[in-house]
């Protein structure tokens, strides 16, 4: 029997990946509860303390630790290694929920003293960690795929965004760059949300939507394409802010960002249509719903690259663009795949053992159907309805859409717990 | 009990083992290639695949296997093996799988089954 080659054996422990995803859904309630008490707030040029605080809560507190948490499930089955080392993550993750949330608060409150550094350094350190981690499991690992390929520009780019977000850290507490520091900041915002965040999900989608929807896809052009516009799309940004201010290269960026994700889309809709499993499910609709986003946040791109827009205008586009991309795009695709993969680890650890002495369920059995469609609608009403206040200015408006993702978040936390404590 | 009827056997035990994603068991989904049947000594012989070799549940559906197939009466030693060639196709899914997974049945004897996004 060769059992042995089967990449579930180098799974790490429930324990390690689950306290990520419950880190992670504590700051998907934590940012949906700030959000909907600061929304009204919200509007104006990005830089000022409690937009760039619910940005990095945002990202620091729910979208990265789910995403850690799955990559330490994930990066064992797409390149067939085990994780190198499974204490270096539970070190990681202490530095990094203590550096996380002392980088949020002093942001939010622009307190940028010796505390600002020091957190800042604990979640570099930890990012660090985390990578290096992975990293040497990817070194040894035997897969060399798209979806591998990836991950190592992801990884990259989480480096370099890390590094970048350090630096300005430090300028922050005594300034000492010569370039501006919000295109350092713009350069920074993509390099981890487009590069890290983006690329991530392109390279992981292929391989979860196959399995999901159960479809093989042997043609993979259009994902190479995707991965190099991406690269293509990030150079030519970071040398339009920190180079050369040149249109022409904005125009490239822009040009490469919408050519790249319609070639994401064009191998996403490959898997779709070959897909063998007909009737499609929430989770499956929260990852179509989040594509749907990435392509309304291109199309703001576009327009604030082509158009020229009064200065009001563009700082309400910018907010709606950061929003649709963040807890759109990046937030709804987490969403809708946790819906998957937490029910297949608490399946995989506590059900199969019965599989053949009794009847168990299927994975996706683990969670009624009802409260998944129920937190699906609050979760885009609210996404919506928060994206249209910020377009319009309308407070009102931002704090209704707050509102209903408050409320998403809170029976995502339940609906994840119901599977997490469910039992033979 | 002879070497046939053994293997039916087999084959009703195999399907009390599902495919965890999908819920549908093993046998409906293709992924038991053979069952070699030696009601004299007692002993089964399986061949399965995964629909990738990288199937996160192939460990869980294996030790499912020998669980089950230790529960048959007259099975005393089960060799299982795994096998990727050929890799798996959608076509050993079967009519009641298909069924199960939404496809789309043959209007006439004529038609195949249609899976779906293929009209």
């Amino acid at each position: 029997m060769r059992a042995q080659s089967l990449a579930t054996q180098y799974a790490p422990s429930l324990r390690l990946v689950a306290a990520h995803f419950a880190l992670g859904i504590v700051g998907f309630v934590a940012f949906s509860f700030a959000l909907f008490f600061r929304a009204a707030f919200v509007h104006g040029h990005f830089f000022q303390p409690q937009i760039l605080g619910l940005v990095h809560l945002c990202v620091l507190g729910w979208l990265l630790p789910i995403t850690l948490g799955a990559l330490h499930q994930l990066i064992p089955v797409v390149f067939e290694a085990k994780v190198r080392s499974e204490r270096a993550p539970w070190i990681a993750l202490a530095l990094y929920v203590v550096g996380a949330s002392g980088f949020v608060a002093q942001l939010w409150s622009f307190s940028f003293g010796d505390g600002f550094v020091g957190s800042a350094a604990l979640l570099v350190l930890a990012l660090y960690l985390y990578l290096g981690n992975l990293a040497a499991t990817l070194w040894h690992g035997a897969a060399r795929t798209l979806t591998g390929a990836c991950v190592i520009a992801a990884f990259l780019y989480l480096s370099v965004a890390a590094g970048l977000g350090f630096a300005l850290a430090l300028h922050l507490h005594a300034p000492y760059l010569s370039i501006d520091h919000l295109r350092l900041l713009r350069v920074h915002a993509h390099v981890a949300g487009f590069g890290f965040f983006g690329l991530l999900i392109m390279g992981v989608s292929y391989r979860l939507l196959e399995m999901f929807l159960i479809a093989y896809v042997k043609r993979e052009d259009a994902g190479w394409f995707a991965l190099a516009a991406v690269n293509v799309s990030l150079a030519a940004l970071v040398g339009y802010h920190l180079l050369a201010p040149s249109s022409r290269l904005l125009t490239v960026s822009v040009i490469a960002a919408v050519l790249g994700i319609g070639a994401f889309l064009v191998q996403v809709s490959r898997i779709y249509r070959a897909r063998m499993r007909k009737r499609t499910d929430l989770p499956w609709r929260h990852t179509a719903a989040s594509f749907s986003y990435l392509v309304v946040a291109a199309v703001i791109a576009v327009i604030m690259a082509s158009m020229r827009l009064d200065s009001a205008v563009e700082e309400r586009l910018q907010l709606a663009y950061g929003f649709v991309a963040l807890p759109g795009f990046i937030g709804s695709v987490i969403v809708g795949q946790l819906h998957k993969i937490l029910p297949f680890l608490v399946w995989f650890h506590r059900y199969s053992h019965y599989v053949g002495l009794r009847e168990v369920p299927a994975a996706s059995e683990l969670l009624a159907v009802s409260p998944q469609r129920v937190q699906w609608f609050l979760m885009h009403g609210g996404i919506a309805v928060v994206a249209l206040g910020l377009l319009l200015g309308q407070g009102a408006l931002r704090t209704c859409g707050a509102g209903l993702l408050l409320a998403s978040s809170l029976l995502f936390a339940r609906n994840m717990w119901t599977v997490y404590r469910s039992h033979p | 009990m002879t070497d046939a009827e053994l293997a039916a056997q087999v084959d009703l035990a195999l399907r009390d083992v599902p495919d965890p994603e999908t819920g549908i068991n093993i046998v409906d989904m293709g992924l038991v290639c053979a069952i070699v049947a030696d009601a004299a000594t007692q002993s089964v012989t399986l061949t399965v695949t995964f629909t990738t070799p990288a199937c996160p549940a192939g460990a869980a559906i294996l030790a499912g296997i020998e669980r089950r197939l230790k529960r048959v009466a007259g099975i005393e030693s089960v060799d299982l093996q795994l096998s990727f060639e050929p890799p798996w196709t959608p076509e050993r899914i079967s009519e009641a799988g298909r069924t199960e997974l939404g496809w789309e049945p043959p209007e006439s004897k004529a038609d195949a089954w249609r899976m779906p996004g293929t009209r």
